[in-house]
């Protein structure tokens, strides 16, 4: 990026880095970073939705931070900095949760911690917001926490629907249904569930996308 | 209440960090292609695990804890540090894979070449992390109870990414669906191996 | 400039974690008084719901304010007691919540063990006990109101941290919780607790059970084994209470035998 280009704040180029994660380029199916910690709040759509915005947050300000601190930071220590800056983020948001949303916060209990280690985060500072300015690094930020959000809310979706019929707690499988012999799945609960959830997801996008398939 | 034993048993096969927490993911799948690179990997995180926690929890217990600074002095009574543990936690884990990294660097210059990134990466591998944020969550009543929950953990994990290297390696010679070859089946592997680890629930040795 | 030079290095480090240091205590300290609130309401609004009262706090606007005033109107005394049962002075019961497993792995003599009173509208006097246990993946808590002959429960509440959605963590729900309502803890004057029994319906007519949460069968046993373990810690007051109940009995059946007379 040559200096003084006077790009708009929304320009194609900015847009895709919005866009690109959503689908092509998604850190969950495509890059396999940040299954980690998080698929373990997916069994209940609210927490999940409430680990999105976090992680989407945190991504974003940690791409801004380090994208401004990049020409400053001395080499060796660049990952603790990293960590530094990671961990300061993440404390903000689980002090805020836990001041605001405090029944969600005791439901994501150690998982809020856990998004320190994220590898999603960390993958973006290194590979994106160490090499660009802020704004775009911001924007890429975005991108990467929403494409992972949106895996973390299909497979909540998926996983609360026919685990326990209800969906952000209200109940969506009439009562009617029950009486007729339906039941819930409560295997879906179980956490080995999300992971064979991921792999059939990935599994989809794959065969839409043939690109993508490895060999 | 609970004893040391019962901990190192459930945190291997209960509470296994890949199966039932998902923990450690993104090195779990990128590096069990092969068993030798796996059981390396395996290694070098039990030991990071295992020195971490129990150093961890005795940080947490003489310094972060709410009221934790008394043995300095009484008047440190309402003193709540709690909030530094994710930094303070993640510092100690850096800390110590730096050693580990030199440590495996002399002894073992071909590993240190296979293990390539992911040694530095178990810094931030999500096992090592989790392992101490929930020994802060169990609130152990001793060091022995959080050493054993440690090592506990790690040989978890350790188990389960040495069973999927050996699984990944035979199913090289299979048909797999093309769009699900890799992390796709991987996952799904994953999964069922969870369900078989579920069995495990209830054991309790008392 | 030389980024690789180590003064550079540490001065840059020291500058960060003092940035940082600053920041994340200022966070803390703005924020604490809000957080500590919300613990608090927390438990006040389980004791609450314990005798069947705070229903509304989804409702109303101010939650922390409503569950606060509630529990100021209701939970009229609170006290300490030992693991043998005897009062002890100049401790603070509400502050004991915070750390319950400690106190029931103390020596019998030491446990500090929290006992609510709570007055009702009609005058109905309830007694709170605290229970702490462990279910399949963490600890699980709660309280139990035992009605004023310390032997009938008029309610129950369980939290947990991590049983599993939709199974173990069932135990939270009203459903389960209401399954309590009436039961009693002694036979005869033997003490029996109150059993968990897997199956649907399993503790039909039964006066000291009830039924366990179907797939959460490791997690009901957990309650279980908590009611009978922090019921039995709880025991020697829980007799003494009810021996001076019959005294009183007695002295009452006697002073009417005599005017009789």
């Amino acid at each position: 990026m040559s200096k003084g280009d006077k790009e708009p704040m929304f320009s194609a180029k900015n847009l895709k880095l919005l866009s690109g994660p959503l689908s092509l380029n998604n850190p969950v199916i495509v890059q396999i970073l940040g299954i980690c910690s998080s698929l373990a709040v997916t069994a209940k759509l609210k927490p999940a939705f409430v680990m999105a915005i976090s992680v989407t947050v945190v991504t974003a300000f940690s791409n801004l931070v380090m994208s401004l601190l990049r020409k400053g930071i001395p080499n060796r220590i660049r990952i603790i900095v990293q960590l530094v800056v990671i961990a300061a983020l993440v404390i903000l948001v689980d002090q805020v949760l836990k001041a605001y949303v405090y029944d969600v916060s005791k439901q994501l209990s150690v998982f809020v911690g856990l998004i320190i280690t994220n590898c999603i985060i960390m993958g973006r500072v290194e590979a994106f917001a160490l090499g660009n300015k802020p704004w775009p690094s911001f924007l890429d930020g975005i991108g990467n926490g929403l494409g992972y959000g949106m895996m973390l809310i299909i497979i909540a979706f998926v996983r609360e629907l026919l685990g326990s019929g209800t969906l952000w707690g209200y109940r969506i499988i009439p009562e009617s249904a029950y009486a007729c012999g339906y039941m819930n799945n409560s295997l879906m609960l179980l956490p080995p569930m999300a992971l064979i959830i991921v792999g059939v997801i990935i599994w989809i996008h794959r065969s839409k996308n043939r690109d993508l398939i490895e060999k | 209440m609970e004893n040391v034993f019962n901990i190192f048993i459930r945190s291997i096969f209960i509470d296994n960090m890949v199966f039932a927490y998902f923990f450690g993911m993104c090195s779990y799948i990128a590096v069990s292609k092969n068993v030798k690179t796996a059981l390396g990997l395996g290694a070098a995180v039990t030991f990071v695990m295992v020195m971490t926690v129990p150093l961890n929890y005795i940080i947490n217990r003489f310094i972060l804890e709410p009221g934790a600074l008394q043995w300095i002095s009484p008047s440190f009574a309402d003193v709540d540090l709690s909030f530094l543990s994710f930094i303070v936690f993640i510092a100690v884990i850096a800390a110590f894979t730096q050693l580990v990294e030199m440590i495996v660097e002399k002894f073992s210059p071909s590993l240190y070449n296979t293990l390539g990134i992911f040694l530095p990466l178990i810094a931030v591998n999500c096992a090592i992390l989790g392992g101490s944020l929930f020994m802060q969550q169990k609130e152990f009543l001793t060091v022995g109870a959080a050493t054993s929950y440690g090592l506990g953990s790690g040989i978890g994990w350790w188990l389960a990414i040495l069973m999927m290297s050996a699984i990944r390696e035979k199913i090289t010679y299979s048909k797999v669906p093309a769009p699900l070859k890799g992390p796709g089946i991987a996952f799904i592997i994953t999964g069922l191996m969870g369900i078989a680890f579920m069995s495990f629930l209830g054991i309790q040795i008392n | 400039m030389n980024k690789n030079n180590n003064a550079y290095i540490i001065i840059y480090a020291s500058v960060m974690i003092i940035i940082v240091a600053v920041l994340l205590s200022v966070a803390s300290m703005a924020l604490s008084g809000r957080q500590k609130d919300n613990i608090a309401v927390e438990k006040q609004g389980a004791i609450l719901s314990a005798i069947g009262l705070g229903g509304d706090a989804d409702k109303v606007k101010d939650k922390t304010k409503y569950i606060q005033e509630e529990y100021r109107k209701y939970i009229v005394e609170s006290y300490v007691v030992n693991g043998e049962g005897n009062v002890v002075e100049g401790v603070d019961a509400f502050g004991l919540l915070d750390n319950l497993k400690a106190q029931f792995a103390a020596p019998v003599a030491d446990m500090q063990l929290p006992v609510f009173v709570a007055k009702l509208d009609d005058g109905t006097e309830l007694n709170v006990l605290s229970l702490y246990g462990a279910g399949l993946w963490g600890p699980v808590w709660g309280y139990i109101a035992l009605e004023g002959d310390w032997n009938t429960i008029y309610g129950a509440v369980y939290d947990h941290q991590g049983e599993t959605p939709g199974l173990g963590a069932e135990i939270s729900t009203p459903i389960f919780e209401h399954q309590f309502d009436g039961k009693t803890i002694f036979e005869n004057g033997q003490f029996t607790s109150i059993a968990v029994l897997k199956g649907a319906g399993a503790s039909a007519g039964n006066n000291h059970a009830v039924d366990a949460i179907s797939g959460g069968t490791l997690t009901s046993r957990g309650v279980e084994a908590m009611l009978h373990d922090c019921l039995s810690t709880y025991l020697p007051l829980i007799e003494k209470k009810r021996a001076a109940l019959e005294t009183a009995n007695v002295a009452s059946n006697e002073l009417t035998v005599e005017n009789h007379e």
